[in-house]
């Protein structure tokens, strides 16, 4: 079956009787395609959710549309931002192009173009490497967007990877089957600290360059459901209320921090959703909405800090393991004098054995 | 926040070294109180106000979609009091009873967005506050001295009445009000051609006279009127523009890459009245600003959709915040009769035009050549130099984009509208509180449902770097506010009303019949009605007056009468009245509402509705 796909999609009016109410219509933008605008091939064959390209009878990459994959990814705007995406058979990116989006990116001064230009970075990357927000890709071109930035980025990364996943460029493990411990032990806050059941990241003023005689950020962070670890850490309420909260095969990470830097940002306040951090576990990126979130004013384990900033975030999806290990992704924002700076870190977590049976 | 104990030390040794024994703060000379209480050295300024002291401003809060204004302590962020102004209140009995609704004429809703105290030389003369009801165009006046509204314009010809600003010199004559929607002129039946066609829709610049309340004259534009200004010199009134494209969707307002900074020629304005250059158009002179017709309006071109317009309290400069750009722009004022004469292009009153961030909404003042604007889109307040930024300007791009002229950046929580620093607004801006008026406030509070408050946070500028120092949820929705030193306001306010300033003050209870009206006269005195009964017949149509008449201060009495969905508060010395048909056959309980007495719960007297 050979034939060139010319998709052509009917422009949405974006004036007169057409605007409907509560909708970004005037910030909508549509654009039309062709499937080799990400991937040049001579003949796209369609399968499930994706197409497979050839050029000279050669298989050359996979071409997908982010919709198909990760329409639950949604923006500012409350909306998927439809993203064409092409890779070779290497894995590497071959091509983004943005198809629709409603991210009112005009009320910070931005136009299309720059958000056309934060997509320049994708062609080229591996989707087996990292593509973190801050870290491999830069927000530069929609400084103040970040949450647009950091949805469009998981988009293209978790729907080239599920693609990849579907096709077999890459493997996922399958859950290695070891079982959470479901007993009890109470444990102190220097107990969960010592036995790695907490992670901390510890950002020193120093290092960011800017003033102040403390830790910028001082952040631990945890798997909330494993009961020797969530327990002692919330509490028997807190701990209960967020295992009822949960999905068949859910789960939750809690995270609190002490500093003048802030995880939670103030970019959830109006987007409703976590901008400065995320989860990754076998090529899966998590990111995190206000609605499964819950604040944490205090950690109940004996010998605890108090906290600044705190929170249960539900991992919704169930295809995340705690058992399994994860990466934890902040990405910092902060100021050297006046200039707003960014930077990443990843760190991972490995649940210890004492909590697995 | 910070050390309170020395305060209370500092504040001992004063009154030790006046040789008063019990020291109170109205015994301290102002400046004593001002200089010493608070200032705890460069940027330390303390919050706290401890049981039994005193604010030392009092902040005027507009109460937004809520009708009302408030009165809140600063720095302690307490509210004191509500000043119902375009609303229903069924504590007060504003809405309710007879007086009010005369003000009112049959709406009692509003939405006040603006603020502003009546001003003598630039600063406030405590005299008046001016509110916008952008709900249904119109505009009350507040008498300070007993903090209630004393009059309500009914402005015609103008919707979206938004922007609202008294003239700061040499007195309060003139309040302009802006029209932010664009409407068709008049917009009654008369017009309907107009209806379907938005080129017809026209905005209005509204000049009151604060005196009388009644309208001076409106100037008709095309653009729309956002924010409004006056200068210090009594010469000009100033709006920004969003929407010179006459737009009617988003998309369309959105279109044209510049918008206007519009100043308003007083001198001309006045020129034209006496001239007779106006046609009336619903009972209003209605003075032609159009582009190419009129002489009165100066056009500034500003980055598109522009936002507040705030003027230095040096009066030098007006500064226009460019929200979806993220400049300001500063105008230098003293240009603006050059280029009305011609000698300058408008465009070269701008005299700086510096980034400050995402999403600029306002801006404030310190009074040390410092500005401080609101960015909602990066949620932060920022300050700014202003003779830098001016500078930098003149030094070209290279320079610019070192941005020198910023000092400082605030992460607030969320989503900034309106700031506004103590004595912001005039001459006298003394750079130590600024309140920034944050919509969205997410885990700020204990979750009390969907409907969550707005957040305003107390920064302290008294020192380089601006410290947020308090959080206080609002219920929705204030937009603006001032914060006015209390030696302006506190000699003002009085304790008691005058009895006989109420022409149907009651001095002798009793009841009065003329055929199917019947007027009940009663004084109240915790904890008695001046009378136990009254009887009137069903369909009458009944008017009670009651008078305090209690000699205490703060002793009130409320009026409810039982089933008839009435209530009203009485203070000492005050007079209001109903009017209501008495059509439930019955015995009503008539009974005190606000505590007064040990028998406050036996102050009540029957009301006998006979069939």
């Amino acid at each position: 079956m050979s034939k060139c796909f010319v998709l052509l999609i009917l422009f949405v009016n974006l004036y007169g009787a057409t605007l409907e109410a509560g909708q970004w219509k005037f910030a909508e933008h549509r654009y039309k395609y062709k499937l080799e605008d990400v991937l040049e091939a001579d003949r796209f064959v369609e399968k499930d959710r994706y197409w497979e390209a050839y050029k000279n009878q050669d298989l050359a990459g996979y071409v997908c549309l982010s919709k198909d994959w990760t329409r639950n990814l949604v923006g500012y705007s409350g909306k998927h931002m439809e993203t064409l995406i092409g890779m070779n058979t290497e894995g590497v990116i071959t091509g983004v192009k943005l198809i629709f989006h409603s991210e009112p990116i005009v009320l910070i001064g931005l136009k299309d173009a720059n958000y056309l230009k934060f997509l320049k970075q994708y062609p080229g990357k591996n989707i087996r490497k990292d593509m973190t927000v801050g870290k491999e890709i830069s927000v530069d071109a929609i400084t103040g967007a970040t949450v647009t930035a950091v949805v469009q980025n998981a988009i293209v990364q978790k729907t080239a990877r599920e693609v990849a996943l579907r096709t077999g460029l890459m493997n996922v493990s399958k859950r290695l089957g070891r079982t959470v411990r479901q007993e009890f032990t109470p444990l102190t806050w220097k107990e969960l600290v010592e036995t790695s059941a907490v992670r901390n990241i510890v950002v020193p003023a120093e290092e960011l360059g800017i003033e102040g005689p403390e830790d910028f950020l001082n952040l631990y962070f945890g798997p909330a459901t494993i009961p020797s670890i969530g327990r002692n850490l919330l509490g028997d309420q807190v701990f209960e209320e967020t295992l009822g909260k949960l999905a068949k095969g859910e789960s939750a990470i809690v995270i609190f921090s002490n500093g003048n830097g802030s995880f939670k940002g103030s970019g959830f306040a109006r987007g409703g959703i976590f901008d400065r951090f995320n989860i990754e576990q076998e090529n899966r990126v998590y990111i995190f909405r206000d609605k499964d979130y819950r604040i944490l004013t205090d950690i109940k384990a004996e010998g605890a800090p108090a906290i600044k900033e705190g929170g249960v975030f539900i991992v919704r999806g169930g295809d995340f393991d705690p058992a399994r290990p994860f990466k934890f992704n902040l990405i910092l924002s902060y100021r050297v004098q006046t200039k707003k700076e960014f930077r990443s870190f990843k760190v991972e977590y490995k649940l210890p054995d004492r909590f697995l049976e | 926040m910070g050390d309170k104990r020395f305060n209370r030390r500092n504040f001992f040794k004063i009154v030790g070294a006046a040789g008063v024994a019990t020291g109170t703060a109205a015994l301290l000379p102002k400046d004593a109180i001002f200089a010493k209480s608070r200032k705890e050295g460069k940027g330390g300024l303390s919050q706290e106000v401890r049981p039994g002291e005193l604010d030392d401003y009092y902040g005027f809060w507009s109460g937004g979609h809520s009708g009302e204004v408030r009165v809140i302590g600063v720095p302690s962020m307490r509210e004191i009091s509500r000043i119902p102004v375009f609303n229903t209140d069924v504590a007060s009995g504003w809405g309710i009873t007879n007086e009010s609704k005369a003000l009112l004429r049959g709406r009692a809703g509003g939405d006040t967005h603006h603020v502003h105290g009546s001003y003598k030389d630039g600063v406030y003369d405590g005299k008046y506050l001016f509110v916008n009801d952008k709900l249904n165009n119109r505009m009350a006046r507040i008498r300070i001295d007993y903090m209630e509204v004393d009059a309500i314009v009914d402005v015609p010809n103008i919707q979206g009445a938004h922007g609202l600003f008294p003239q700061r010199y040499p007195r309060t004559e003139w309040v302009v009000l802006n029209s932010e929607f664009q409407t068709p002129v008049p917009n009654d039946a008369s017009n309907k051609k107009a209806f379907d066609n938005p080129q017809e829709y026209y905005g209005m610049h509204t000049i009151i006279d604060a005196e009388k309340m009644e309208i001076v004259c409106q100037v008709m534009l095309d653009e729309n009127c956002d924010l409004a200004a006056t200068d210090y010199q009594g010469k000009y009134s100033m709006t920004t523009s969003y929407n010179i494209e006459k737009g009617v969707t988003i998309s369309e307002m959105l279109a044209s890459d510049y918008d206007y900074m519009l100043v308003f020629h007083w001198g001309r304005i006045k020129k034209a009245l006496a001239a007779g250059k106006y046609r009336k158009v619903n009972g209003v002179k209605v003075l032609e600003g159009r582009k190419g017709r009129s002489d009165i309006v100066l056009r500034i071109p500003v980055p598109k959709n522009p936002h507040g317009i705030n003027i230095s309290p040096d009066g030098k400069y007006a500064v226009c915040c460019g929200k979806v750009s993220p400049t300001v722009t500063v105008v230098e004022l003293d240009r603006i009769d050059l280029a009305y004469a011609g000698k300058i292009k408008p465009e070269e009153c701008i005299v700086a035009q510096p980034y400050v961030g995402l999403g600029p909404l306002h801006t404030t003042f310190d009074g040390r050549g410092n500005a401080i604007t609101s960015l909602f889109i990066d949620s932060t307040n920022v300050k700014w130099n202003i003779a830098k930024a001016i500078e930098a300007e003149k030094k070209g791009k290279e320079a610019k984009k070192e941005n020198p002229h910023i000092v400082d950046v605030l992460d607030i929580h969320y989503q900034v509208g309106h700031i506004m620093a103590t004595m912001a607004e005039t001459r006298e801006a003394d750079g130590k509180w600024l309140v920034s008026l944050n919509k969205v406030s997410k885990d700020r509070y204990l979750n009390v449902g969907p409907l969550k408050p707005e957040n305003d946070q107390l920064i302290d500028i008294s020192g380089e770097k601006l410290r947020l120092v308090h959080d206080s949820p609002a219920y929705i929705e204030p937009h603006d506010c001032i914060m006015v030193r209390r030696d302006l306001i506190e000699s003002k306010v009085k304790h008691r009303y005058e009895m006989f300033d109420h022409p149907l003050a009651v001095t002798k209870s009793g009841v009065e019949r003329k055929g199917k009206k019947v007027t009940i006269r009663m004084t109240a005195n915790a904890p008695v009605y001046g009378l136990q009964e009254a009887r009137v017949k069903k369909g009458d149509e009944v008017t009670l007056i009651v008078t305090n008449h209690d000699e205490i201060v703060d002793l009130s009495n409320g009026v409810a009468i039982s089933n008839y969905n009435i209530n009203f508060v009485i203070a000492p010395y005050q007079t209001k009245s109903v009017t209501f048909t008495a059509d439930r056959p019955g015995v009503h309980w008539i009974y005190c509402t606000n505590f007064c007495h040990a028998l406050h719960l036996e102050m009540r007297m029957r009301l006998i509705v006979e069939v």
